[in-house]
């Protein structure tokens, strides 16, 4: 054998020795806390072990508004001090992803001076879009759009990852998609609906002041009058939508600063939702989920009762003194996303930043579930933005175990088969090809292994996929060796020709799919990349294996023949 | 061992003149139904499925009676495999309302209906309509990028006169499937996406390997005509289109036959796609070189030798 042979052969023992070692580990099931140096095991993807797949979507519309909002209603406080008298006004929707704001200005006069003061403070943050009488019209920068925009993802990413976190689920996967979209992963989670109702949950906390002065049955004559205009909560509609244009329509009997927030409540039987108390709160939000420092559950020894304590940063915690101690006697609501949780009333001044919220009365585990839900929501952080449930796929665990069986047994049938045909057909030639076939299949396993790329049930196919096209090169190569002899070739002349002439052949077949398989990998979306992952690894491997190692196999067998007629 | 003992020799090129319009009015129809009649699945619709698999054999009118217990109208019932499997597959197309909610409501009655483990979820798809929107673009997107990429490496690495054919037989293939799909009345999913796309990378495949030996018959033969080539070259890589395709063939049956529902529509764009990838190669894209030679200008490098 020549020496070059040897190069090879020592390196194709090295890239079997390789893939063997990577292969290990989930060949045999090995734990986490094994003493063998490699850990990683082949991921299964959701179809194949059960699990939820979420893509969540980003309201940009929404917090637009809020945004334009929050900056209006800034100045309009900082004004106030300055003797200039603004209130906001009305929306301007049409163009929908840029929302404009009015400020009326309460005396013509002073239209110049609000003007002023915004270009001096804020004219990083919102432009001038209108001004008609005493009125002028604001909307957000695109330079700030954009950077909420990223933001916005970034941070909800952050935090459902938190949440996941301390939920506690193996290996989720959390990843953006464009710039609205949020792809959640939770492989092996059961519980599907406590998950979700995780995520799901927004908490935007706030901590706002009950307006007890308005009599309950003024309130709901309100509500009722807006039911009466076409404006309720109609199923499949957003919350937060619904608000909106409940508080727009009301606008002109609410009293000053003040807007309806509701307290849900879902009946037991089947989530639905059972009833909604009206509130009427405080519309500036004096303390946000920004200013807690923590949240944690806790029981109360004597009542034995669950309930939620609350601790505030140094900030938040001054805040919350002053406001507890101008408002001693009213109600004090605990808002999330607008829904009231809970309207506890201020007893005395806190003092030191320390708070409860008590849940009331009922079953202890379901009050412990409750608190905890609270509290894991406050500590992981507020979501920066609402996020809508787009798409959700949940696959069983069984489901999954039983197309893996299946899926295996077929390619094992179709494995046999092609091998069967492979040795009847090309004898010793085929053995070759049967050899280079097994050997691809583990290096194609080992890289997937290695990269730490997810096997999907489409990736199952993809090996599958594989095989064909690796036995295709294969048998490109063989006619060709047997053209070749037929045309009168020696053994060595024949082989070498062929492997030759099917080299550029067989490549320019591989990148070509291997484009498909990019493009694949680029516009496909869950199990899809799945299947081009595999692909693509599967084309390396088959173009190695082809070329090389059943060229090597093929030296050491022509070393053997001497002469004699080839077996092919 | 020979599949063909003797290297055949069949005017392919000239079958054109029936196969061509065969395959056009395939195509044709192909494109008429992918905008009537082709089933879209949940991927591309939006809306929502829920698959449940019973303990006990069940009939579908049971599961109808079900559902218009639980006062689920409008949720269309279908069975998965072997009525032995007893599993079924709701669907509900609209997309108004919190699916959600549906979804949730659906499976508390069914397991409240079949107590003792008696029905299991599957699995649970929903996607809004916005997302179904998305996903058409996508998968679009995605052919679109893979059918240009593929041209403009042919045309590399070949010349222009390759290029188009392969493209057009492709884009026949990937047809070809649709139109079986829509006439057979298969589902389309976004794995349907995957498979066309497979089917692609294997019919281009295929296209190559001939491509490559046309270029070779043209070099060793360089007085022949095109046809003369082409045909020669098709007629001695037919043993090896005959094994490849076979051997694909069973890779694809076996998996139809044993491998379980949720590949099975897969395999089986697979399966036409395989056939249809070595017809297109010897019956489109060949003859469309053709075609081409006679629209570009000729070369002048046929020097005729005195």
């Amino acid at each position: 054998m020549k020496r070059s042979w040897w190069y090879s052969f020592s390196f194709l023992l090295v890239v079997i020795m390789a893939s063997v070692a990577m292969i290990i580990p989930t060949a045999f099931k090995f734990n986490e806390d094994t003493k063998y140096p490699i850990k990683s095991k082949i991921n299964l993807g959701l179809d194949l072990q059960g699990g939820l797949y979420l893509i969540l979507g980003i309201d940009f519309k929404k917090v637009y508004r809020d945004e334009v909002t929050n900056y209006l209603r800034k100045i309009e406080f900082s004004l106030k001090s300055e003797g200039v008298a603004t209130k906001l006004g009305e929306f301007d929707l049409n163009e929908p992803l840029d929302p404009k704001q009015f400020l009326i200005v309460e005396s013509p006069a002073d239209v110049v001076k609000v003007k002023e003061y915004v270009r001096k403070n804020y004219s990083n943050f919102i432009r001038l879009t209108n001004e008609s009488g005493n009125q002028v019209q604001f909307a957000l920068l695109t330079t700030l759009k954009t950077q909420i925009e990223e933001q916005s993802v970034s941070k909800s990413i952050e935090v459902i990852r938190n949440r996941i976190d301390e939920f506690g689920v193996n290996e989720p996967d959390i990843t953006s998609q464009g710039s609205d979209r949020i792809v959640v992963q939770l492989p092996g989670v059961r519980d599907v609906d406590r998950a979700k109702e995780l995520i799901g949950k927004t908490a935007r906390l706030e901590f706002k002041i009950v307006n007890d002065a308005t009599a309950p049955q003024a309130l709901e004559a309100w509500v009722e009058e807006a039911k009466k205009a076409g404006i309720e909560l109609k199923k499949g509609e957003k919350y937060s939508e619904f608000l909106f244009k409940l508080n727009d329509f009301l606008k002109t009997k609410l009293p000053e600063g003040t807007e309806i927030a509701f307290q849900k409540t879902l009946s037991k039987l089947n989530n639905e939702l059972e009833k909604m108390e009206p509130y009427l709160v405080d519309k500036n939000t004096k303390l946000t989920g920004d200013d807690l420092q923590d949240a944690y559950v806790q029981i109360d020894q004597q009542k034995n009762e669950p309930y939620v304590g609350l601790n505030f940063k140094s900030n938040g915690a001054k805040m919350f003194e002053d406001l507890t101690a101008n408002n001693i006697g009213k109600r004090m609501a605990v808002i999330l996303d607008g829904n009231v949780y809970t309207a506890p009333n201020i007893q005395t001044k806190i003092a030191g930043g320390r708070a409860q919220i008590t849940l009331g009365f009922g079953n202890f585990d379901i009050m412990m579930k409750q608190a905890r839900d609270i509290a894991l929501v406050l500590r992981a952080g507020a979501l920066p933005v609402q996020l809508d449930f787009l798409e959700q796929r949940v696959v069983g665990p069984s489901l999954g175990l039983d197309s893996i069986r299946k899926a295996g047994i077929a390619s094992m049938i179709a494995c046999a088969a092609i091998f069967i045909f492979a040795l009847v057909y090309y004898r010793v030639a085929g053995g070759i090809a049967v050899l280079t076939l097994l050997i691809n299949v583990m290096i194609t396993i080992a890289c997937l292994i290695a990269l730490g790329a997810t096997l999907t049930l489409p990736g199952i196919a993809g090996i599958a996929l594989t095989v064909g096209m690796a036995v295709d090169a294969n048998i490109i190569i063989y006619e060709r060796i047997r053209e070749e002899k037929q045309l009168g070739l020696g053994n060595y002349a024949a082989v070498d020709t062929g492997f030759a002439a099917a080299f550029w052949s067989i490549l320019d077949a591989n990148i070509t799919t291997a484009l498909a398989g990019i493009c694949l990998l680029n516009f496909g979306t869950g199990p899809i990349r799945g299947f081009a992952v595999t692909l693509l690894i599967g084309i390396v491997a088959t173009v190695y294996c082809s070329f090389f190692v059943s060229k090597l196999f093929f030296d050491f067998y022509m070393t053997k023949v001497e002469g004699q007629e080839l077996s092919i | 061992m020979q599949i063909l003992k003797k290297t055949p020799n069949i005017d392919f090129v000239s079958l054109f003149k029936y196969f061509g319009p065969l395959s056009g009015i395939v195509t044709v129809l192909a494109v008429f139904f992918a905008f009537t009649t082709m089933k879209f699945g949940v991927d591309f619709r939006g809306g929502l499925e829920i698959q449940l698999k019973f303990k006990a054999p069940i009939e579908t009118s049971q599961v109808r009676n079900v559902l218009s217990e639980g006062k689920f109208s409008d949720v269309m019932v279908q069975t998965i495999g072997e009525p032995s499997d007893a599993t079924y597959l709701l669907k509900l197309g609209k997309t108004d309302g919190d699916l959600n909610k549906t979804a949730q409501s659906i499976t508390d009655f069914f397991n409240q209906k079949f107590t003792n483990a008696g029905v299991e979820v599957q699995k649970i798809d929903i996607v809004g309509p916005k997302a179904g929107k998305e996903l058409q673009l996508s998968a679009f997107l995605a052919m679109l990028w893979t059918i240009l990429s593929i041209i403009i490496y042919v045309a590399l690495r070949f010349d222009m006169r390759f290029a188009p054919g392969a493209a057009v037989s492709l884009l026949h293939d990937a047809l070809v499937v649709i139109f079986f799909y829509s006439v057979t009345g298969t589902q389309f999913t976004l794995q349907t996406v995957g498979a066309i796309l497979a089917v692609i990378g294997y019919s281009v495949n295929d296209t190559v390997v001939v491509y490559d030996r046309i270029r070779e018959t043209e070099l060793k033969y360089p007085n022949n005509t095109l046809k003369q080539n082409i045909n020669l070259a098709i007629n001695e890589t037919m043993s090896r289109t005959l094994l490849t395709t076979s051997t694909v063939l069973v890779v694809c049956l076996s998996m139809l036959f044993f491998g379980g529902e949720s590949i099975h529509d897969f395999f089986l764009a697979m399966f036409v796609g395989c056939l249809t990838g070595a017809y297109s190669t010897i019956y489109i894209a060949a003859p469309f070189t053709i075609f081409m030679e006679k629209i570009l200008p000729k070369k002048v490098n046929k020097t005729v030798v005195a």
